[in-house]
């Protein structure tokens, strides 16, 4: 039986950016689908030209868009990603300790946190199965 | 978004600025360059029109005429003479001038002379023309297809951004409906508009039923009066509306031209609408009526 690790922090599990999908705030709603396509995570980040986070887009807001946008499918793609995107998002800083990443994500009920320096900048993100897996030491 | 200013014209002519919480601006003139005499003779009579009213214009006639429905139409003037005489439209009479061009190699020679580019509706997602006309440094005024979505203008747009342009005026000039047909969509002004770049109404065409004449288009001009005003109620920055002193006369788009007599009360309606509009935007508030996030 493993024992459960509090002083692991982010850092130490945070996938790195390049690891991450990102677009720009100009990125066309399709083309941003299509670049969360080609990672299964269920989150996309929408940066600026400095590379701070604007805003981030999920699985469940593109549920939640579908239901309640009315306009065409075909205008909907051309929107810029930034209109749809979820601009306060939770975030976390890299020198956190997972256990409280783990608390925002139950409080939040989201399993994705974008790790992002104390001026914005994004570095990485946290998913959910990897922190269990280290805080759990398997 | 906010809808950005553009500036049209260079040198001596007086500057047209479009956009913003600006005064409606006109562009308009003859369909077809006819020639010499009659560019300066229409380019002075609107010229009084539109200062009696205030109204910042922008004279609009073009060289070249492709998308006539007949090889026997009138074609136009050519490149150079067209050029030449747009230039001394704009020397004799000070007001800028607006072409369109068909063609990629002709957009250099258009830019050198004209304050404003056209991009024809029929060409406006024509990767070779947007670029000629971008690389001009010209601002580009970009008709939607009439087979065009309003959101697909953001390509064309894009287009041109990509190559360094951002002065950019987009116009609605009608949608297909069915064959020979066009309706107006006022929905477009607002959704071209979401690209950050001032739009404009094209009524002269809006009322057009293309081709509907067997090998020439028709028009219905009785309701350029109710169409501009709609427009201008509904947001737009800038009313086209080709203008002629005799036209069953016009060389080139004669069933949808307006009859310059009727000009100053086309021109003072959309004027004072607009005006109103602005007025009414800052009594109540902007059109952003959507759920919050």
């Amino acid at each position: 039986m493993s024992t459960l690790k509090t002083d692991l922090i982010v850092r130490d599990v945070m996938m790195p950016l390049d690891k991450v999908p990102v677009v720009s705030h100009r990125t066309m709603f399709k083309d941003a689908l299509d670049e969360m396509g080609k990672v299964c995570l269920g989150i996309i980040c929408i940066t600026d030209s400095g590379g701070k986070l604007k805003g981030i887009f999920t699985d469940g807001d593109l549920r939640r868009l579908l239901i309640t946008e009315q306009k065409p499918m075909t205008a909907l793609f051309c929107d810029d990603i930034i209109t749809h995107s979820i601009k306060k998002c939770a975030t976390i800083a890299s020198d956190s300790t997972l256990i409280e990443a783990v608390e925002i994500m139950e409080k939040k009920q989201i399993w994705d946190l974008p790790v992002v320096t104390t001026d914005g900048k994004l570095l990485g993100m946290l998913h959910l199965h990897p922190v269990v897996k280290k805080l759990l030491g398997l | 978004m906010p809808i950005k200013t553009i500036t049209v014209g260079y040198d001596a002519v007086k500057k047209v600025r479009i956009g913003g919480t600006e005064p409606l601006a006109f562009i308009g003139g003859p369909c077809a360059i006819e020639g010499r005499d009659h560019a300066l003779m229409m380019a002075n009579d609107i010229g009084n029109i539109c200062d009696r009213l205030n109204i910042p214009w922008i004279y609009k006639s073009c060289f070249d005429k492709d998308c006539r429905s007949s090889p026997n139409s009138f074609h136009g003037v050519g490149v150079d003479d067209g050029l030449k005489i747009l230039q001394d439209v704009r020397n004799e009479v000070g007001v800028p001038v607006v072409s369109d061009f068909s063609r990629p190699g002709w957009a250099e020679a258009t830019g050198e002379v004209c304050d404003m580019v056209q991009v024809p509706a029929y060409l406006c997602r024509q990767t070779s023309i947007l670029r000629a006309a971008t690389e001009t440094k010209r601002p580009v005024h970009l008709k939607k297809g009439q087979f065009m979505s309003p959101w697909n203008m953001k390509n064309s747009v894009r287009k041109i951004e990509n190559w360094g342009g951002n002065q950019i005026l987009l116009t609605d000039r009608g949608t297909f409906f069915g064959y020979n047909m066009q309706v107006n969509d006022f929905r477009n002004f607002p959704i071209m508009g979401e690209t950050g770049y001032p739009v404009c109404f094209d009524v002269s065409h809006s009322i057009q039923l293309p081709t509907s004449m067997g090998n020439s288009s028709g028009g219905q001009r009785e309701f350029i009066p109710h169409l501009s005003r709609a427009a201008a109620a509904c947001g737009i920055n800038a009313l086209f509306c080709e203008v002629h002193n005799d036209p069953p006369k016009a060389l080139s788009d004669a069933n949808t031209v307006l009859d310059i007599k009727y000009l100053e009360r086309v021109l003072g309606q959309a004027r004072d609408v607009h005006q109103l509009r602005l007025e009414l935007l800052d009594k109540w508030g902007e059109d952003r009526v959507h759920l919050e996030d």
